[in-house]
């Protein structure tokens, strides 16, 4: 019997699966203490017992879901806001070597430049204020006992402050491509070309683990909301 | 006696209904005091939780781990992994100089409530109307 219990625990919370594995191994310690103390000479009665008084493993597995998402979307915003501070640290080291390597635009690229590089630097703000906006709003809230439908908006209204910032990060990675393409394109090829192709890598990479953050974000809300009645 | 937090409240009475609710807002709190004296796993929290509110609070056991992992993420406990004289490994959970200080905080917000609670229900304890 409390072996079911255990599996049906584990299967509620496979939302998170390191999670799930850590709360069954403590409830499993404290079921095992709860039957080795209790009176009743009859095991399966004691784990009958055990069980029951543990309480429904949805309504604990709600309860450990609100801990869960807090928990990774204060991962996610911290993430966001390290992510894109790494892009810009890569396009200041990128603009930093031009200069050393007296690499300057070619002249008929100047004014599709010009335009790129106003995108360029819209959304790169937008993403820094909107992820910042998210680290603050989810940072200054506690998290709630459990995973209520204020909770939850207020985990749709992170999550659309993250879309956004990663949305204006793609397009600012983009940009930066482009703009590193029309200045390398005239230039005669050479093995230094690496610095700025790698610093387009690294931005690259950045916005691809925002993605791959936020990915993981809306899986286990979905997941999780399966063990809370609908909004 | 209190029974919070179950979810089977169909049969419960309205009073045992907000009684749970009282119960669930100071979930916090009840933990860390029961946490004062020192580290403990979940079964011992949940066992001085009953022995020092003399049974009144009867949890579902469940509902104490969650609060646990909770204060643990919000920096208030540490947890620990260690291994009991049985050989199971289980989880030891202490608080930390931040939860002491928000226990201190309650406790004093707590004492202050229930200081005022006390006055408005002297004052009301031979449920005469005023003349």
């Amino acid at each position: 019997m409390m072996r079911q219990y255990l599996g049906r625990l584990a299967r509620a919370l496979d939302f998170d699966p390191s999670l799930s594995r850590q709360v069954v191994q403590e409830v499993e310690d404290h079921l095992r203490e709860t039957i080795e103390r209790d009176p009743v000479a009859d095991r399966l009665e004691a784990e009958r017992r055990a069980v029951a008084k543990f309480g429904d493993p949805l309504a604990i597995a709600a309860q450990f879901a609100a801990v869960s998402l807090a928990a990774l979307a204060r991962r996610v915003a911290f993430a966001a806001v390290l992510l894109i501070g790494a892009v810009f640290i890569a396009m200041k080291a990128r603009l930093a070597w031009y200069g050393v390597m007296q690499c300057p635009l070619a002249e008929d690229m100047r004014a599709l430049s010009g335009i790129v590089l106003t995108i360029d630097r819209w959304a790169f703000w937008l993403a820094l204020l909107t992820g910042a906006a998210g680290w603050i709003y989810i940072d200054s809230r506690r998290a709630p006992a459990a995973l209520t439908r204020e909770y939850r908006a207020r985990l749709r209204r992170f999550s659309v402050l993250c879309l956004a910032a990663a949305a204006a990060l793609i397009v600012c990675v983009a940009a930066d491509g482009l703009l590193t393409v029309l200045r390398l394109i005239g230039a005669q090829w050479s093995v230094a070309f690496v610095v700025p192709l790698f610093s387009v890598a690294i931005e690259i990479a950045c916005a691809g683990v925002l993605v791959s953050y936020l990915r993981a974000m809306a899986g286990r809300t979905t997941r999780a909301a399966c063990l809370t009645p609908a909004a | 006696m209190f029974r919070g937090c179950s979810g089977s409240s169909a049969a419960s009475s309205k009073a045992g209904t907000v009684e749970g609710e009282m119960l669930k807002g100071h979930l916090d709190m009840i933990v860390l005091a029961a946490l004062a004296p020192g580290p403990a796993h979940g079964y011992a929290v949940i066992e001085e939780i009953k022995r020092r509110s003399a049974g009144a609070f009867d949890l579902p056991e469940g509902t104490v781990y969650p609060v646990l992992h909770r204060l643990e993420q919000a920096g208030l406990l540490a947890g620990r992994w260690v291994t009991a004289e049985s050989g199971r490994r289980r989880r030891v959970y202490e608080l930390t100089r931040r939860g002491e200080h928000a226990l201190a905080e309650r406790r004093a917000v707590w004492e202050q409530f229930s200081d005022a609670i006390g006055g408005l229900f002297k004052g009301s304890r031979t449920g005469k109307r005023p003349a």
